[in-house]
């Protein structure tokens, strides 16, 4: 391990295209804040953004983002700009638009950090997770796991701090509670794992691209059949609401769920585990550097994963001590 | 004098006492040799055993209800043993069904992951039809139109 290791790689995915509503807006104040606070701490962290399929004709993230940040330091953000043809290549379900966790993996292949933590735009980090940061109190083949606490955000509110995001006022509802073995309840939000045990279980599932949703809570049972211990880091994260939000409203397209932008919410998600292939994360895209700490990933069909690996979908197993498989299965 | 004489007479009294009891003692074997008692002593006997037999047929009316007590409950034992005999017959095919049940629970739950891993591959075979449906009619439809504009 090299001393310039840093401790923690925040791996972030998005793209320019107004998701949610004013999207670089939400993105920016978060970056900001989380970049403000992790400093303050003095936790050596890395940014990695995977800027994913770019719509044409819309200026890059990577092109803006030190103008609307100007506290972001440029060499703790490494950002990697995807070819918008792997979306295209990559897609089993053309509703969902943006392939999150094939994103995420490309951030977690390439992440420098000692521990990974997959999160997203609009998500803040709570006193207690930076406490843990800051004090590296963290183990290795542990999936650390917070709760997050939905907010509404004051119209005024140009600037986040811990004012707003404490005010209890703010909560758009009850805070969400995690229950064991899985941990899950928003699960995309807070992933943090040792980058080794990360690509022990090369990353999120990558077999299964029909649906965005619940793919998250997958690498929970992955990592519980890894022999992972999964914890909650006690404390909570934000998250900023926003229009377009599956928290909002999840039954939007109840009895016609195939037809959800985020895929059909009922496949057996807590089910089934995955065995990615070896070049999981797309390991073998041309990548080609535009500058300090920015790459593109360039398409090539060789980096793409077969449309159908049957095999790879497996079975979870039951560790010692831990939930038998069966279990795993949801009761409807 | 006169004390002299009532010393004599009560000697004589006594004498005669004596000889009565004894003579009547006599007599009472000598009838008991013949197979007599006095008056008395039969209606005492009599009395007594008019009691006795009444006491016999008391008890021979208990015994008798002792006995068919006794015939029930050998009847209530052997039911009860017939019954035991059955819970434990029971209880062994119970123990058996348990297995079973368990043994059938394992493949159910088995069965279904083995359905959930069936159905997650067919959601990948139906997302891969599907695309490569749509992408085939593009490029079908792109030829067409490439070759109806050379036309």
């Amino acid at each position: 391990m090299n001393a310039d290791t840093p401790l923690v790689s925040l791996v972030l995915t998005g793209r320019n295209d107004g998701y949610g509503g004013d999207f670089t807006r939400r993105f920016h104040r978060v970056l900001e804040f989380n970049h403000r606070q992790l400093a303050a701490r003095q936790v050596s962290h890395e940014l990695v953004f995977i800027e994913w399929a770019p719509p044409p004709g819309t200026p890059l993230l990577v092109e803006r983002i030190f103008d609307a940040v100007p506290d972001l330091s440029r060499h703790v953000c490494s950002w990697y700009v995807v070819d918008r043809l792997y979306q295209e290549a990559l897609s089993l379900n053309p509703r969902v638009e943006f392939l999150e966790f094939i994103a995420k993996n490309v951030g977690i292949r390439r992440a420098r950090g000692r521990f990974v933590l997959t999160t997203n735009c609009d998500v803040y980090l709570g006193r207690r997770v930076l406490h843990v940061l800051e004090h590296a109190e963290l183990r290795p083949r542990v999936l650390y796991r917070a709760p997050r606490h939905d907010l509404n955000m004051p119209e005024a509110c140009s600037t986040v701090d811990w004012d707003v995001l404490e005010d209890p006022r703010n909560l758009s509802g009850p805070a969400h509670v995690l229950k064991p073995p899985y941990m899950g309840s928003a699960t995309g939000d807070f992933v943090l794992l040792d980058r080794e045990s990360f690509h022990e279980i090369r990353g999120f599932n990558e077999v299964y691209r029909v649906a965005r949703i619940g793919i998250d809570r997958n690498v929970l049972v992955k990592a519980l059949s890894a022999g992972f211990a999964i914890e909650d880091i006690g404390g909570p994260v934000y998250h900023e609401n926003h229009e377009g939000s599956y928290r909002l409203n999840p039954t939007a397209f109840a009895g016609r769920e195939t037809e959800a932008p985020w895929g059909d919410r009922r496949w057996h998600q807590a089910g089934v585990s995955y065995q990615n292939p070896p070049t999981w994360g797309l390991s073998g895209a041309p990548t080609r550097q535009a500058g300090d700490g920015r790459w593109f990933l360039d398409f090539s069909w060789d980096a793409v994963p077969p449309m159908v690996d049957l095999k790879r979908v497996v079975l979870p197993v039951a560790r010692r001590g831990g939930p038998a498989p069966g279990l795993y299965v949801k009761k409807h | 004098m006169v004390g002299a004489l009532a010393g004599a007479r009560d000697e004589a009294c006594s004498i005669l006492r004596r000889w009565t009891c004894d003579v009547k003692r006599l007599l009472i074997r000598l009838l008991a040799a013949v197979g007599l008692v006095p008056a008395g002593r039969y209606r005492a006997l009599k009395r007594q055993a008019d009691e006795f037999r009444a006491g016999t047929s008391e008890w021979k009316a208990k015994a008798r209800e002792a006995l068919d007590q006794v015939k029930k409950l050998s009847i209530d034992l052997k039911m009860q043993s017939q019954l035991v005999d059955q819970l434990q017959q029971r209880t062994s095919e119970f123990q058996t069904l348990q297995e079973r049940l368990a043994a059938a629970e394992r493949d159910l739950a088995t069965a279904r992951e083995q359905l959930m891993a069936v159905e997650v591959k067919l959601d990948i075979l139906e997302g891969a039809a599907n695309v490569l449906d749509t992408r085939t009619r593009s490029v079908v439809s792109r030829q067409r139109s490439g070759s109806s504009a050379s036309a």
